[in-house]
């Protein structure tokens, strides 16, 4: 699924792979229908994408965003013109795989990244939604739902990026070879437990 | 990792891609070339769904149960019988066809709100701005596209897609949702348009709007909405209700007048819902509304209704004449009577 670059070792994609699966289907079988309050969801798939492009960079968070997108797009009660997520995240993918790059400087990145990535996905869909026309990005809705979408996807985020980090962190561990990736992943784990301790 | 020129390959490539799918899709429209791939999604991430969704029940009810304590595990109870009592009906159905088949003509002639049935559970909700879920019955169970899909206690929506074994249904308070329906216990006809995200895009308790196409005709709060009924049944037959007039807008000169509508359905916490299969033999009128409600407010012209309406709780001695549809392949009739609390 993923298109692999060479540096990449087939073990990465397929957890990258795992990781944006088990992301979608918690999405749409138990996020969304969580009863939180405005009826708005955290978007676990787009912090899937910002957490995988932060950790592997911007050409993992092209091509995972993409395919992301593009399940998000075709999972069951999806009903919008396909291709809008593929879009967004696939965007959202590439800009914060370039934030990666800032991540051994700046301690604070990855929550500024979960930040802006979760409002410009947000806003991306909507506009996309506005340019094709669809009744459902009306201005109303979409000025009403944005901030609270931001604010439950900050809230969520500490423990996606968690979970991917444990994830990949592990898979980073087993095969040794990633000595380039040891520093932000450390970082990383360190910013997580912060995190989670709030 | 850096910003190479592949990089920028890659991403130049994808998002082309991106833009043909969705200007491929935009331009077809309903019968677009990629509806394909939704059904590859569907005969995919379907069955992953069905698997989840029996996985995180449990706990989705205890954060219900966490959230709204006493009244959610009421409901909770009750839908569990519900569901009890409509999966032994559907089995029954099933293993007797010829005899349910029987009991539905005799059920036709007994009329009112004969609608057959398909139990089905919602196992996944949509994303961002689509007000859309998906239920665990698909096209092996007879559900077909354009079908209503109705709670115990009112419309919930329609079909819009088929998988093998789920179903895509729009909900009625998405935006894109129109429903002709009528006033009770008067032919007065409007329409019924979701205000999107359950109820969020206008507010809270009052998801849709009621849209009277006669300006002049008598409209009151606490007046209620069955559906009209489409043109062959489909995708809305006739009689399910839909909810109650809470907030009439002043007419400001419009031809029509619009009000805003608090459903019978709870949308936020869906679970157990049925689709209709088949339509009823004949348009039930108001039977298969609850029982009015003991005072929400003050209205002294509750009289003339369809419904028997005193009866200050419990069943109305009027639903009598609905129980034996209880044992046939399931008329929504009783449990609503159950329902109206």
């Amino acid at each position: 699924m993923l298109n692999a670059p060479e540096t990449a070792p087939a073990g990465r994609k397929l957890m990258a792979g795992v990781v944006l699966v088990v992301a979608l289907i918690l999405q749409v079988s138990v996020a969304n229908r969580l009863p939180l309050p405005g009826q708005i969801t955290p978007d676990l798939v787009l912090l899937a994408v910002v957490a995988l492009a932060l950790v592997y960079g911007s050409l993992t968070g092209i091509v995972a965003g993409f395919a992301a997108g593009l399940a998000a797009d075709i999972i069951p009660p999806a009903d919008h013109t396909i291709g809008r997520y593929a879009l967004v995240y696939c965007l959202i993918g590439y800009v914060c795989g370039l934030a990666a790059a800032e991540m051994d400087r700046q301690s604070l990145v990855p929550f500024l990244a979960v930040a802006a990535g979760a409002l410009a996905g947000t806003v991306l869909y909507a506009l996309t939604g506005m340019m094709l026309g669809d009744p459902r990005s009306s201005w109303a809705l979409v000025s009403r739902m944005v901030p609270l979408q931001v604010l439950y996807d900050v809230i969520a985020s500490p423990f996606v990026v968690w979970s991917v980090l444990k994830v990949t962190g592990r898979h980073e561990h087993r095969d040794r070879t990633r000595n380039r990736m040891a520093v932000p992943t450390a970082r990383y784990r360190a910013m997580s437990g912060r995190g989670s301790g709030l | 990792m850096k910003d190479t020129r592949r990089t920028r390959v890659v991403l130049g490539v994808l998002l082309v891609v991106a833009l043909m799918l969705i200007t491929v899709d935009y331009r077809g429209g309903a019968n677009s070339p990629l509806r394909g791939l939704r059904g590859v999604g569907a005969a995919v991430f379907g069955p992953v769904e069905r698997v989840s969704a029996a996985v995180v029940r449990p706990i989705g009810n205890t954060l219900d149960a966490v959230t709204d304590a006493p009244g959610e595990r009421r409901r909770a109870d009750r839908l569990e019988r519900e569901n009890q009592r409509l999966r032994e009906q559907l089995r029954s159905g099933g293993m007797d066809r010829t005899r349910a088949a029987q009991l539905d003509r005799l059920l036709g002639t007994a009329g009112m709100g004969g609608y057959k049935i398909v139990a089905a559970q919602v196992i996944s909700a949509g994303q961002g701005f689509e007000d859309t879920v998906t239920l665990d019955v698909g096209s092996r169970s007879g559900v077909k596209p354009d079908m209503t899909v109705m709670s115990a206690d009112g419309l919930v929506g329609r079909v819009t897609r088929v998988g093998p074994a789920t179903a895509t249904v729009l909900l009625a308070t998405d935006v894109t949702s129109s429903v002709g329906s009528r006033l009770e216990d008067s032919r007065e006809i409007g329409i019924v348009q979701g205000r999107g995200r359950r109820g969020f895009g206008g507010g809270g308790a009052t998801p849709m709007r009621f849209q009277l196409l006669n300006a002049n005709a008598p409209m009151r709060v606490g007046q209620r909405l069955v559906t009209l009924g489409s043109q062959g049944e489909r995708p809305y037959v006739p009689g399910v209700p839909i909810g109650m007039v809470e907030r009439i807008d002043e007419p400001v000169g419009g031809l029509t007048r619009t009000a805003y509508i608090r459903p019978f359905t709870r949308f936020t916490t869906l679970d157990v819902v049925a689709v209709v299969v088949a339509p009823p033999k004949a348009d039930p009128r108001d039977a298969v509304l609850p029982p009015k409600p003991p005072s929400p407010s003050p209205s002294p012209s509750r009289t003339p209704s369809g419904t028997p309406s005193g009866a200050p709780e419990g069943r109305p001695s009027g639903r009598a004449s609905d129980r034996p549809s209880d044992r046939a392949s399931g008329s929504p009739s009783p449990t609503t009577s159950e329902a109206g609390d």
